[in-house]
């Protein structure tokens, strides 16, 4: 069952320099009980798309077009106090700093129940049990309830913050980058108990980070987003084994991992796109390596590349010859001195 | 390469005093936060030593010390033949000039008022050159370096202009411009994307290459440790535990810390059954810290003889030292 259903969502911001395109024509699905994780370099999109389920836009920000559909509802149409109703409730959040939210003059515990409190019928007495229940999921000790944040080290608070997440039992977990302040040995605790409750409530999980290996080990689907749109998406397990898009290609080689074995890192040259900027072609057309006209003019569209696999690019016929190139130094030492040479003339 | 140390740093210890209010100030007794707390090592000629560890382990105050932003509390730093001792005086210039440091956030480590060129050129200023055009040549030079090209685009530019691996570059040439013997890099990649960590990773292997820096590279991660380094130490509360070739510890940690540390970094390879060893992921309290071995308390092999541990530090395998009273059989038990 389709549990959320963005189609040709729009997202722009206001600036004084004018507007910014965040997010332009994302379209994906999310079942029910399926995670997704989202990657790509800052200033993606990922954020905001994920803030937008949420209606938590900054006040300059704004959906400009398409839907955000929901349990077969239309988020984008809700009315404030609607949204607040399902906020928390089916939708829940949690963020890379939001250990830093907690209130520091109430108890945990007491932020935990007023949560409950303000979206069910509960009494505080089965709040209290509720908020004891998942404070055990999440591996904390029900005492810890009474402690204040200052108490608390970072990931004990961010356990908390998960917690407080899970209290209502959402159908929809979003959590944005919720490891990334804390330790290695903390983070992967704290991942594989996120992970087996996403799987024991059956919820689905919209997963933002930067670290790919992150979304190998506990995401189903992986989406590659560049310069506000999707450049890929596939099952975590085919993305791995065979990236199509050039951008994707690039990641795998700029990606160090802890059991390689001496391979040289080859990073992307260049900086992602300015979203002010008008842009036509494909978004990647100034990093990558094997772009033609038509990438500097048309944007390539979503299309299948095999079972679960969808990628935006024009060529995706080549993509063996691509994928045998883009291991090679030399193809993106050929884009940085193609972009050397373009600012050279520029100036 | 050579290998006569540049650096010795001998019982190095950094403590800093717990006022925690009134009822401090009046105690007899002093608390203190033992930040480091009596490390030896040796960072030999031409090498990158990948300094390893969880928040609070002291590896940012190891490297702070170093390039002298920060005095010791006790121990002997010997740079070059040179003798330093804690709290005497440094001819701090001269020291400056051979030392330098990269940073972590490239957003908050350039003024912003000043534009690429100044940037560059204040540490050649400090440090007495007058010629303008050596001035011009240098920074020129150190912005080739950092693979900053073509040069003259970026002199006139401000630090807002660039993007965060500009950014960082920019920094690496102003380290570098006075043609230092040692820099300290503390997480210089950790806010950078990672489509273009591997650059600036790449770029500091290159300048090891040449102009035969020394470098200590501060890091929690150690995939980027294992790409760059040489050689590892990794440290916990204060302590080193486990030192040696980076191949050898990551392949074959000696330490319980260190194999706990590798097992929890996740792989990009969904076909890899990765085994987390799950330990209790609270670190102690700084100030009370557990009788003899640091990480007895959360440690799965630990025993009642753990409790009188001095942190010796063993030869476990070739060049591979160890501070755990157990071998690696005596582990496996």
């Amino acid at each position: 069952m389709l549990l959320l259903e963005v189609k040709n969502l729009d997202i722009d911001y206001k600036t004084q320099e004018g507007t910014l395109k965040a997010i332009s024509d994302v379209s994906f699905t999310l079942r029910q009980g399926e995670s997704v994780g989202f990657v790509g370099e800052s200033g993606c999109g990922k954020t905001t798309l994920a803030k937008s389920i949420m209606k938590l836009l900054p006040k300059n920000g704004s959906i400009s077009k398409g839907e955000i559909i929901f349990k077969g509802e239309d988020l984008v149409k809700k009315s404030k106090e609607e949204i607040r109703r399902i906020r928390h409730l089916k939708i829940a959040m949690v963020s890379q700093s939001a250990m830093n939210s907690l209130n520091p003059v109430y108890t945990v515990g007491d932020q935990i129940i007023e949560g409950i409190l303000a979206h069910t019928n509960m009494s505080k007495k089965e709040a209290a049990k509720r908020a004891e229940e998942v404070f055990s999921i999440i591996g904390l000790e029900g005492k810890r309830l009474k402690s204040y944040p200052h108490q608390m080290s970072g990931g004990m608070k961010q356990r908390a913050i998960i917690a407080m997440a899970l209290s209502l039992n959402p159908d929809l977990i979003i959590a944005d980058e919720p490891t990334t302040a804390l330790d290695v040995v903390v983070q992967d605790r704290i991942l594989r108990e996120i992970l087996s409750i996403q799987k024991q409530m059956n919820s689905s999980m919209i997963f933002i980070t930067h670290d790919i290996s992150v979304v190998s080990e506990i995401c189903d689907t992986i989406i590659v987003m560049y310069g506000g749109k999707i450049m890929e998406k596939a099952s975590t397990k085919i993305f791995f084994k065979k990236p199509l898009h050039p951008y994707s290609l690039g990641l795998k080689n700029a990606f160090p991992s802890i059991l390689d074995i001496g391979e040289e890192l080859i990073s992307i040259p260049g900086t992602p796109p300015n979203l002010m900027k008008n842009l036509s072609g494909c978004r990647f057309v100034e990093r990558c390596p094997f772009r033609t006209t038509l990438c500097q003019s048309e944007m390539p569209v979503l299309r299948e590349a095999g079972e679960d696999h969808l990628v935006a690019c024009h060529y995706i016929d080549k993509h063996e010859a691509f994928t045998e190139a883009a291991e090679l130094r030399e193809t993106w030492e050929a884009v940085r001195s193609r972009i050397i040479q373009e600012k050279e003339e520029g100036a | 390469m050579d290998t006569m140390p540049l650096i010795q740093i001998e019982n190095l210890k950094k403590y800093y005093l717990v006022n925690n209010g009134i009822k401090d100030i009046f105690s007899k007794e002093k608390k203190y936060v033992k930040a480091i707390d009596d490390i030896s090592l040796i960072i030999k000629k031409g090498e990158i030593l990948g300094l390893a560890g969880e928040s609070g382990s002291g590896k940012t105050t190891t490297g702070e010390i170093l390039v002298r932003l920060q005095e010791p509390s006790d121990g002997n730093i010997i740079f070059d033949g040179h003798v330093f001792k804690a709290n005497s005086k440094i001819e701090e210039k001269k020291f400056r000039k051979e030392v330098q440091m990269i940073f972590q956030d490239p957003y908050e480590t350039l003024n912003p008022r000043f534009n690429i060129f100044d940037t560059i050129a204040e540490p050649l200023k400090i440090h007495g050159v007058k010629n303008r055009q050596d001035i011009y040549d240098r920074v020129i030079k150190a912005l080739e370096i950092a693979e900053l090209k073509p040069a003259e685009h970026y002199i006139t530019r401000y630090p807002h202009e660039l993007s965060g691996g500009q950014r960082q570059r920019v920094a690496i040439a102003r380290g570098i411009v006075l043609e230092p013997k040692f820099l300290v890099a503390d997480e210089p990649v950790s806010m950078l994307d990672v489509s273009i960590r591997a650059d600036i990773l790449n770029l500091l292997k290159n300048l090891r290459k040449k102009m035969g820096l020394t470098m200590l590279y501060v890091s929690h991660d150690l995939s980027t440790i294992k790409y760059l380094c040489d050689r590892i130490a990794i440290m916990y509360l204060g302590k080193i535990v486990e030192i040696g070739n980076v191949k050898d510890v990551i392949d074959n940690p000696q330490h319980p810390y260190t194999k706990v540390l590798l097992s929890s970094v996740p792989v990009a390879d969904p076909d890899y059954k990765r085994q987390s060893i799950i330990i209790e992921d609270e670190v102690p309290d700084q100030i009370h810290l557990p009788e003899g071995c640091r990480f007895g308390p959360r440690c799965p092999y630990s025993t009642e003889d753990c409790k009188n541990f001095d942190h010796t530090l063993f030869e476990r395998r070739t060049d591979q030292w160890s501070a755990c009273i157990y071998n690696e059989e005596e582990l496996r038990k």
